[in-house]
């Protein structure tokens, strides 16, 4: 039975599906050709090289054509496809257009794919006599990536999972059997709230490029082993390796810049499975990089580096078969969920590591292990400790954020530790004091051998030295309160940061080209250092208990009474701050809740005053949103965010000229009845009113006044905590029967009637209907202290430029040597 | 003894530390009955029992939230958090928490929701829309 279905679009789709499996078909085409161009023995015969060229130039148009057909379809907003209608709505701004392209799995694997495209086109045109065997592992990873996009059914199981499918193959209903279904499906699920954040628009390229940018240097040992050209590869592989370890770096300091500024938990880093993943290589890659240097220059630790290089590529494979496989499960909140591909991203992971373990046991009699041992007092037997340590960090990550994956393959069921921040700080301090000192102590250190007087001296000056900034540092911040081994951590970094330093003044008289090692080094130890003191010391300032206990907190993650709640327009004191929420600013999806700070000094004076907005947005699937507001100073930040707000304040703001005047007294306590004169006093439970005086031409809009008629106004001051409103309830005679208009004043949770008028005492009555505690707006928030927070930010920047420093470097040596 | 041999020990027995501490401090998944008959804090996943009453009341305090859970072998416990109402509570169906027994009350540490819709194809939404849709 075939329905006639109207209005659907089906001729982007199935273009898009056709690059898709052309892409496929390329990707193999060019891995096969260029295979055969490697093994082929005859140099004169160009031919598989030009075939696998061809192949790889016809996989980067199908990536495109890809990307070109997707983008069109959510552009379009033809919700006829899943993807568009599972991502994206009418609504979306075109720059969270982009977003929505990355929020699926698909998505994310295209973005792969075209990074992977565009690292392979410059290879071929710069890898010269390597590209041959590089570009047949790049292709062959090209096959795979190319393959979780096909969604085609063999043999009864689905092959890959295409952003091209339709709606109504993607999911039964219904509705599906109707031909005019489409005029239904008005609009997309849209964007994940959190996800419509302008780091989002850039996170997930910066990352995936980082990933994909590991296949190069994996290549490349491929190569040297397979052509048995163990001592060349890894002079062409420093590059990409570094610029590998920077993007990578860059994206994940951008992951958790947006988990800062729009995510809840109040932090920039949870050791989340999903942070865990993208670190897990760059820790390996950042050992690989170190060693490879070592190899370089001593013929030393050629093992470890080709391990290291090959293993951390392989790692980023079981990364995103720990984040898609949905294996995480109970885990992790922010995991995707099984596409069915489970198997699919095993095979991607045991193809690359047969390959990687396969060739170094083929290989294992001809590798280059170095005869002599390293001398003690050499940099390169303290650099290759480094990066062995670096691999140990490693390890604890993938050991514990793997316990689902154990669970699976012993079927036993251990749950994660209950305090994972815990763990991993306690583990990842020890090894950052190993690796920090190791960053100073090699500096000292020269290749080959060093003068080991010299060496204690300088390295023991400098540690005093260290060690007396470290105890200020220590003592200023707080950090002495923490763990021991945190302690240790700040030595480090900051010893790194003064011996780097000195080699940086040094570069600056000449030795230039050290230069690049030294700023990242710094770039590192601040990073260390700001992590340590931000996070180390971040206290709650929004805790019902003042008593300035973060030690506590930095051990045990979860601690708890951190919420205050806040009525409109009541100060609260909120460590030195006193905080008012004040107002409410709409611009749809998103309401904003202006919070006053104001900082008093001894006197009660105010020393500094601004408003934070941080918002929430109501959302269907995933209910109430929220994304913090930071104020940024040089040295902390404050950091506010909405745990709580009642949905009735939500909806006020959401729709305006709500049914809201049905039996409004409901909202309010019973009323009080003042008879009083002009000038009296009435108080209240916040505050008093004060009767000013009586306005006799006030008008009512759209009621006449009659001869016989009479209106009279109520001029009302209301004080309360310190601000004054004003209010006119209105009394009237028309027609020989009496009217009020009441006059309320919201942000004092008040109601306000002028209901008589006692001519014989001059007097008047007022009704006074004060709002119950619940009635009244109110939001409930938590605000964290983040000191020297830019330490971290600054130190990755520092580390970024280090990064390329090293890449011109390294560049430059290509092209001499 | 080669230098390199003492290390390459030194790192092994480092490897193997660090598996036995994260097999010693890794928690177990259990029930209420478990919890009641130990100390330590440990991982029960459960159902949230929608019929008996969940209370949050920021006016009274802003950092009590308790609900009824259901744990796997299906005795049900009130179960207290020092915290706010979790945003997407009331889309979930199947939560993991993370705490201890007290007084008969279990006081978690911490929430993990498993929403059916987070991440996951909305099915029940579009059921919804299409019913509409036939209405």
């Amino acid at each position: 039975m075939t329905i006639d279905y109207q209005g659907e679009h089906l001729f982007p789709g199935q273009l898009g599906q056709f690059f898709i499996v052309l892409a496929f078909g390329s990707a193999l085409f060019s891995a096969i050709s260029y295979y055969f161009a490697t093994t082929n023995t005859n140099k004169l015969d160009t031919s598989w090289l030009y075939m696998g060229r061809i192949g790889y130039f016809l996989n980067t148009v199908s990536v495109i054509g890809i990307g070109s057909c997707l983008f069109y379809i959510i552009y379009s907003n033809l919700f006829e496809y899943h993807y568009a209608w599972e991502h994206s709505s009418r609504t979306l701004p075109v720059y969270y257009i982009i977003s929505s392209f990355w929020e699926g799995q698909e998505g994310s694997f295209w973005l792969w794919g075209f990074w992977q495209a565009v690292l392979g086109n410059i290879l071929i045109w710069r890898a010269k006599s390597w590209e041959k065997p590089v570009l047949t592992v790049i292709a062959l990873s090209q096959v795979l990536l190319s393959s979780m996009l096909l969604g085609v059914e063999i043999f009864g199981s689905r092959i890959g999972s295409s952003p091209f499918i339709l709606l109504r193959q993607a999911m039964e209903a219904p509705i599906f059997s109707r031909p005019e279904y489409l005029s239904y499906v008005k609009d997309g699920n849209g964007l994940n709230p959190l996800l419509q954040n302008y780091w989002m628009v850039i996170h997930p390229p910066t990352l995936f490029l980082g990933f994909a940018s590991m296949i190069v240097p994996f290549a490349y040992a491929v190569a040297g082993l397979w052509q048995k050209r163990y001592k060349e590869w890894v002079q062409p592989a420093l590059s990409y390796a570094l610029f590998a370890v920077m993007i990578l770096g860059t994206g994940v300091i951008m992951g958790s810049l947006w988990a800062y500024e729009s995510l809840n938990f109040g932090g920039y880093w949870a050791w989340d499975p999903v942070e865990n993943a993208a670190l897990i290589p760059w820790l390996t890659l950042i050992g690989a990089v170190h060693v490879m240097i070592v190899y370089k220059n001593t013929g030393h630790s050629y093992f470890t580096a080709t391990f290291l290089t090959l293993i951390s590529f392989v790692l980023v494979l079981y990364a995103s078969f720990l984040t898609r496989s949905g294996i995480l499960g109970e885990t992790s909140v922010h995991a995707f969920t099984d596409l069915g591909m489970f198997w699919h991203l095993v095979v991607d992971v045991v193809v690359f590591a047969v390959i990687a373990i396969g060739l170094l046991i083929i290989r294992w009699k001809e590798l280059p292990f170095s005869k002599k041992e390293e001398e003690t007092y050499s940099r390169e037997f303290w650099m290759f400790v480094g990066a062995v340590f670096m691999a140990l960090s490693c390890l604890q990550l993938v050991v514990v954020t793997s316990i689902p994956v154990w669970n699976a393959m012993f079927k036993t069921s251990i749950a994660p530790p209950t305090n994972p921040v815990t763990l991993y700080n306690v583990f990842q301090a020890g090894f950052a004091v190993v690796v920090t000192l190791l960053t100073g102590v090699t500096q000292f250190l020269k290749y080959k051998k060093t003068d080991v007087t010299r060496f204690f001296i300088s390295t023991l000056l400098y540690v005093v030295c260290a060690a007396l900034i470290t105890g200020i540092v220590v003592y200023l911040t707080g950090v002495y309160k923490l763990k021991f081994v945190f302690i240790l951590v700040m030595l480090g970094a900051i010893y790194s940061i003064l011996v780097n330093g000195k080699v940086l003044a040094d570069a600056f008289k000449g030795k230039i080209k050290l230069a690049g090692s030294a700023v990242a080094h710094i770039g590192f130890g601040l990073i260390m250092v700001g992590a340590l003191i931000s996070a180390g010391t971040s206290s709650v300032v929004s805790q019902n208990t003042s008593g300035m206990d973060y030690g506590a907190e930095f051990d045990k993650a979860n601690s708890s009474r951190e919420n205050v709640m806040l009525y409109k327009n009541v100060p609260i004191k909120m460590g030195d701050y006193s905080v008012t929420y004040v107002g409410d600013s709409i611009a749809a999806p998103n309401h904003y809740f202006k919070v006053d700070y104001k900082l008093l000094d001894a006197n009660g004076n105010i020393k500094e005053e601004f408003i934070l907005k941080p918002n929430s947005q109501y959302n269907n699937k995933m209910g109430l949103v929220s994304s913090p507001d930071t104020k940024h100073y040089i040295f902390h930040d404050l950091y506010t965010h909405i745990s709580m707000a009642p949905l009735n304040v939500m909806q006020a703001g959401m729709d305006l000229g709500h049914d809201a005047e049905v039996n409004d007294d409901d909202n309010y306590n019973a009323p009080t009845i003042h008879d009083i004169a002009v000038g009296d006093t009435v108080p209240y439970r916040d505050g008093y009113i004060i009767l000013e005086k009586l306005n006799k031409t006030v008008h009512v809009q759209n009621i006449p006044i009659g001869a016989n008629d009479a209106a009279v106004g109520a001029d009302l001051k209301i004080v309360s905590h310190g601000i004054t409103y004003e209010a006119e309830p209105v009394y009237m005679v028309k027609n020989g029967s009496e009217f009020d208009f009441a006059r309320k004043v919201d942000d004092a949770g008040l109601k306000l009637r002028f209901t008589k008028i006692i001519p014989a005492q001059n007097k008047f009555e007022i009704m006074v209907y004060d709002q119950p505690e619940g009635k009244r707006p109110y939001i409930v928030m938590r605000a964290i202290n983040f000191p020297f927070i830019n330490f971290l930010w600054s130190g990755t920047v520092i580390m970024i430029i280090g990064f390329l420093l090293s890449i011109f470097r390294r560049n430059k040596e290509l092209k001499t040597v | 003894m080669k230098k390199s041999s003492i290390f390459g020990i030194v790192t092994i027995a480092i490897a193997i530390a660090i598996i036995i501490c994260t097999y010693g401090s890794a928690s177990t998944y259990g029930t209420f009955k478990d919890a009641a008959n130990n100390s330590g804090e440990l991982h029960i996943i459960g159902h949230i029992d929608k019929q008996k009453e969940v209370v949050y009341n920021a006016i009274k305090d802003a950092n009590y939230f308790s609900f009824y859970m259901r744990d796997t072998i299906g005795n049900e416990r009130k179960v207290v958090y020092n915290s706010t109402k979790p945003e997407d509570f009331d889309m979930a169906d199947k939560i993991v928490l993370v705490g201890k027994m007290d007084k008969g009350e279990f006081h978690a540490s911490s929430i993990l929701m498993k929403c059916p819709s987070k991440y996951k194809q909305d099915k029940l939404d579009v059921k919804a829309d299409a019913k509409k849709a036939s209405i």
